[in-house]
């Protein structure tokens, strides 16, 4: 089969940004991403654009402003996945034989669309009785302190590593470390979860360009092109009877399918970037993936071991607790982290000898179900 | 409470469509679905069986009895829900588990395990004017009748 590769990457700086559209944000990530790869722009055969509260066509205007109207573009809503499902929707249509050049843009502009806490949808049941994202993960965080005793310090050591590797990303919404005093003492949202827990408001955007081998060897390329080795995407089930909360069956099931297809286990991923739309997501993501014990991550993470310089090193970027988390933007921007890092690239936070690197997403929430959509992508230099 | 609530000068809606069914007396109570086939059962009601699949399933009213599973204050919420409030995630003993908010119990008392009561009852009053009929869970020590 056809084999993918990430030729280009492009991100804005993440945050609040006064006076920019998102399709100015967008077309920024685009022009970016397209330089990096160092192709002629009427290379790129079709396009899918992840977001979720941009209305109606979003990716058109992106298209529209970047010079690439006319191509087919594929507008995808997953929630917190959409980006990376932006990305699986380029791969496939590569493996498909479709096409050979695609382009997979994630964007969001959340500060324009919503204050406060984020719910799941507006007539979903959960919702009308008061649910809120913080809240789902809140009660979560509490039965992984129950089922493993899993301290309030140790959540807070997420953000703690997280905001510190952001302030050694330029692009990172947040740009100073905190101090676990400062997490916990920090407003509360959902106890035990506060301000410092919880991942911002943010706008941004981010895109790459896919390619197949085939093309790829008629491309000049001044950088290394870093291989697609596992697009994966599932959606929750239906939860029967009463399983724990503090285990992701959802994100278990999507890795498993991603390693399958990369040919690779957990042991041989060498840099995680994972959803860590909360402190306690991170705990649940890791130990879903099968790259830290159930129930161990708090203390490894403790020793350092989810550090840069640590055995496994977790959310490089500074995650979304730290870099920010436009939504339809992350699962894309966590690709673009993956490529930095596999190319070497990644500055003051490079991971020594990383050559697998895997991005996990999981988005949304309804009623009765375990999840939303979960996506699983592994790369590879 | 079927009294306070045909009261109210707007009438009455149900917080979501399908969540209820009037008991004997004419009162509403929650329900879901239970398989036939397997006897699994589901909140909110559904057509399939989420675990065999089989279509032949059924609504039955759900327990009003339950067993708090886990719990969170809610301290930051949409401008519809004054903070702050206790939302928890109670088991059935039919194996459901469901969301609802916590009231008639101070924080420093809510523990996993603890024994509760769903009462079907007046939540808020919607936009329209209308009283919204939905659930609320109390401990299950305390009498309201």
């Amino acid at each position: 089969m056809t084999e993918v590769f990430v030729v280009g990457i492009g991100m804005t700086k993440f945050g609040k940004p006064p006076d920019r559209a998102v399709a100015d944000l967008g077309t920024e990530a685009v022009l970016e991403a397209i330089r990096d790869a160092d192709i002629d722009p009427r290379r790129i055969e079709a396009a899918y654009c992840g977001h979720v509260f941009q209305g109606m066509v979003a990716g058109q205007r992106v298209l529209a402003q970047t010079g690439l109207a006319g191509i087919p573009l594929t507008n995808v809503e997953d929630a917190c996945s959409s980006g990376a499902v932006a990305i699986r929707e380029a791969s496939l249509a590569i493996r498909a034989g479709e096409h050979d050049v695609v382009l997979a843009l994630g964007m969001e502009h959340l500060t324009t669309r919503f204050r406060g806490a984020l719910t799941p949808a507006e007539d979903d049941l959960e919702a009308s009785v008061g649910l809120t994202m913080p809240a789902i993960y809140a009660m979560r965080a509490r039965r992984h302190m129950e089922e493993f005793g899993t301290t309030r310090r140790q959540l807070a050591l997420v953000s703690v590593k997280n905001k510190r590797n952001a302030s050694l990303n330029p692009l990172s919404q947040f740009q100073k470390p905190v101090s676990v005093e400062e997490v916990i003492t920090s407003r509360p949202i959902a106890e035990p979860l506060c301000l410092y827990d919880c991942s911002p408001v943010s706008d941004g955007a981010a895109a790459v360009i896919l390619c197949s081998d085939r093309r790829l060897r008629q491309l000049t390329r001044r950088r290394r092109p870093i291989r697609l080795a596992a697009a994966a995407l599932r959606t929750g089930e239906v939860e029967s009877g009463l399983p724990s909360m503090a285990f992701e069956p959802l994100t278990r099931r999507t890795a498993e399918a991603a390693y399958e297809q990369a040919g690779v286990g957990p042991k041989e991923i060498g840099l995680a970037e994972v959803h860590d739309c909360f402190t306690i997501a991170e705990v649940l993501r890791v130990e879903g993936l099968g790259l830290f014990p159930v129930g161990e991550y708090p203390v490894r993470l403790e020793r350092g071991e989810a550090d840069i310089g640590g055995a496994l090193p977790v959310n490089p970027s500074g995650g979304l607790l730290g870099k920010g988390h436009p939504l339809g933007a992350t699962g894309v921007a966590q690709v673009v982290e993956l490529v930095r890092q596999l190319r070497g690239e990644a500055g003051p936070r490079q991971v020594a000898g990383a050559r697998v690197g895997l991005a996990h997403c999981r988005g949304g929430k309804a009623a009765g179900v375990e999840g939303a959509a979960c996506t699983v992508n592994i790369l590879v230099a | 409470m079927s009294e306070q609530t045909t009261a109210a000068p707007g009438g009455t809606v149900p917080l979501q469509p399908g969540i209820f069914e009037a008991d004997a007396r004419g009162a509403p109570q929650l329900v879901g679905t239970r398989c036939r086939r397997c006897g699994a059962h589901f909140f909110p009601r559904r057509t399939v069986c989420a675990r065999c699949l089989s279509q032949d399933t059924e609504v039955v009213a759900l327990s009003a009895v339950g067993t708090l599973y886990t719990y969170t204050v809610v301290h930051q919420s949409t401008p519809e829900f004054p903070t702050p409030y206790i939302l928890v995630y109670v088991d059935l003993p039919e194996g459901v588990r469901l969301l609802a908010p916590l009231v008639g119990v101070e924080v420093d008392q809510v523990r996993t395990g603890l024994p509760l009561r769903l009462r079907v009852e007046p939540v808020r009053t919607d936009l329209e004017g209308r009283t919204v009929i939905g659930y609320r869970l109390y401990p299950a020590e305390v009498s309201h009748d």
